[in-house]
């Protein structure tokens, strides 16, 4: 079968998270019960949603390293509205209000004064970490509670979390935009030759601030289903954990990190094989202080296989 | 062509070149944070607070240089925060092991050594790109300091191991003529050496490096295992100012060291910048984190305040740059 062996270059995220799954099922046939299973799906959410929106950036050639502690932020603004007024709609327009500015001010920072999107979202990194312990005193908390919450939370629609559907509603989405919309192709453009791309004509500083805004709104929708999981919102969150999983998501998909390249499709399998190691590091009760080293490990492996596969697709080529 | 005029330095004509430009500028945020501090607060200069302040930043100021040997090759360390947690706890074992304090400082920094190798192997010789790598051992290391120290920290007592990181002679601790030293020897590194020349070589075009024969592959090995050396010298000290080693030490120092080196004016794309910048970064970073600290400052100002020192500092370079240009 000539086509295996491309299939397995290709698409090697794909087999691999496929044999984890069979790895640990056969260390525990619990792995692949209908609990578990949705488990993963309601895990993966926040880290999908920062997934999303860091894939267009990176596409783009930028990189927004603010996702991670905006999520917290965005996530206290909603407890503080919720606190205050009781209700959710205000705090739900105003997450999304308070994102699409952050992205704005990202992208306007990016594109027309042509910083590094490194140091822009890096110092939007540490401002939004400052801001939110400066909302709410450092170890105090919000608790949410509600229809609301609890719909995000652990709302199920046949068997399925409604969150993961969402999400899954939202990849698709993406799917249709990267692949098949005139904003998808210039995103991609940009990514490869900027210079090309504003010869080409296109308004490249409007499709930029785009994607920031982009970005930047995914965020603010995975601190709201974050916080409506956890059902409370307190500063001290692991923003940064968040963001890094996110990358390394999209990254393990085959996304170029240097922008240009990447499939939606992949980029939600590296997701789905985020999502499996973390949940499985739980469910075969690896002792929590091993856990940092074997989802270090794992990422080493993916990146070494990867190089593998590469060279042996340049030997063939020779 | 590219590493011709990366190899001499530009030297400032009538026209101050852009990086004196940047070191002036944070020579004068310097000048202007101190003076400010100093009367909000009396303590400022009391020489204690001078030497609190040095030890403070002596631990960023080692990071951010193995950062800029990095970050002038183009390439970026996500790994230095952990690591140092992860060669602390290696050193802290060994030395509980032995009873040694010289082999406890070998094993912290082959410990710090061997991550940076483990980086570099993979981002020279793979080719892979240097932030998944370092996002990887970022959690690696983070994740076997956690099960060295089994999640809990250890305290040290062992005096000559402590003696780097917490003795002072009078005000002055030890740490600063030797963080002093370290500076000396990385600059006679960089500039008067042929490994200087070849970290800029890289980081300016590593093809042409490549072609030139000036072996950029390896290049890039060495800037991360000394950046992992670096990590592990920090990891003594930090070890000795706390007197005990504790799994969750550096965490995040990655990108404080990261803004201090952008402070300093070297390119993300590798190929410009100097030591010195890096300096006045960390000098910057430090005093107005110091000041903040003596004057009680909440935590959480303080990341908003780094954020806009980053952002603020950065966007008046760019400015300054474009209207000069006009």
């Amino acid at each position: 079968m000539p086509n295996f062996g491309r299939l397995l270059r290709e698409k090697n995220i794909i087999f691999v998270t496929l044999a984890l799954c069979v790895l640990f099922y056969l260390i525990s046939p619990r792995f692949l019960s209908l609990d578990n299973m949705s488990a993963i799906s309601r895990q993966i959410v926040p880290i999908g949603l920062i997934a999303l929106g860091q894939y267009f950036v990176v596409v783009s050639g930028n990189i927004d390293l603010s996702m991670g502690m905006g999520s917290v932020l965005f996530a206290i603004v909603l407890g503080v509205f919720f606190g205050l007024t009781g209700g959710v709609a205000l705090g739900i327009v105003a997450v999304i209000v308070c994102s699409l500015a952050l992205g704005f001010f990202n992208g306007v920072l990016v594109a027309k004064l042509k910083l590094p999107a490194f140091i822009v979202t890096l110092a939007m990194l540490f401002s939004a970490q400052g801001l939110s312990g400066l909302i709410i005193p450092r170890g105090q908390q919000i608790f949410l509670m509600g229809d609301f919450f609890r719909f995000i939370g652990a709302g199920k629609f046949m068997g399925l979390y409604w969150s993961f559907l969402f999400l899954v509603a939202l990849f698709v989405l993406a799917y249709v935009v990267y692949n098949h919309t005139r904003w998808g192709a210039y995103v991609i453009a940009i990514g490869n030759s900027e210079e090309n791309a504003r010869l080409a004509g296109i308004d490249v500083d409007r499709v930029k601030i785009g994607v920031f805004m982009f970005s930047a709104l995914c965020s603010g929708l995975a601190g709201i289903v974050l916080s409506s999981r956890m059902g409370f919102v307190q500063p001290g969150l692991d923003g940064n954990g968040l963001l890094l999983d996110g990358i390394a998501a999209i990254i393990i998909g085959g996304t170029l990190i240097l922008g240009g390249r990447g499939t939606i499709g992949g980029a939600f399998w590296g997701l789905l094989f985020i999502g499996v190691i973390n949940n499985a590091l739980n469910l075969l009760n690896v002792e929590d202080v091993w856990h940092q080293v074997f989802k270090g490990a794992v990422i080493l492996a993916a990146l070494g296989a990867n190089w593998l596969l590469w060279q042996s697709r340049q030997v063939e080529a020779h | 062509m590219t590493t011709a005029t990366a190899t001499t330095p530009s030297r400032p004509g009538f026209k101050l070149d852009s990086l004196t430009q940047r070191y002036l500028f944070l020579i004068l945020l310097i000048v202007i944070a101190s003076v400010g501090f100093g009367i909000a607060n009396e303590n400022f200069y009391s020489l204690a607070n001078i030497g609190i302040l040095l030890r403070s930043i002596a631990v960023p100021f080692l990071l951010s240089m193995g950062m800029t040997f990095i970050m002038l090759t183009g390439g970026i360390d996500l790994s230095v925060g952990s690591n140092v947690a992860f060669s602390g706890g290696v050193g802290v074992v060994a030395l509980t092991a032995t009873g040694s304090a010289p082999i406890g400082f070998a094993a912290a920094v082959a410990a710090g050594m061997a991550i940076g190798a483990i980086n570099g192997v993979f981002i020279g010789r793979l080719r892979l790109s240097a932030f998944m790598v370092t996002l990887a051992t970022y959690a690696l290391a983070r994740g076997m300091a956690l099960v060295i120290y089994n999640a809990d920290s250890i305290n040290v007592s062992d005096a000559a191991f402590l003696w780097l990181g917490g003795v002072s002679w009078g005000n002055m601790p030890v740490v600063i003529p030797f963080v002093a030293l370290v500076f000396v020897a990385l600059s006679v590194l960089l500039y008067k050496s042929t490994f200087g020349r070849d970290v800029y070589a890289a980081g300016s075009n590593i093809n042409t490096a490549f072609v030139l024969g000036r072996r950029p592959e390896r290049t890039l090995v060495w800037v991360y295992v000394l950046s992992g050396a670096l990590a592990g010298l920090s990891a003594i000290i930090t070890v000795g100012r706390v007197s005990s080693g504790q799994p969750w030490a550096g965490l995040y120092l990655e990108f404080d060291a990261i803004t201090a080196v952008i402070l300093g004016g070297t390119s993300l794309f590798g190929g410009r910048g100097r030591l010195l910048g890096t300096i006045l970064g960390v000098l910057l970073y430090g005093i107005i984190i110091n000041g903040l600290v003596l004057t009680g400052t909440n935590p959480y100002l303080q990341s908003l305040i780094k954020g806009m020192i980053l952002l603020g500092v950065v966007l008046l370079d760019t400015l300054v740059q474009r209207r000069n240009a006009q």
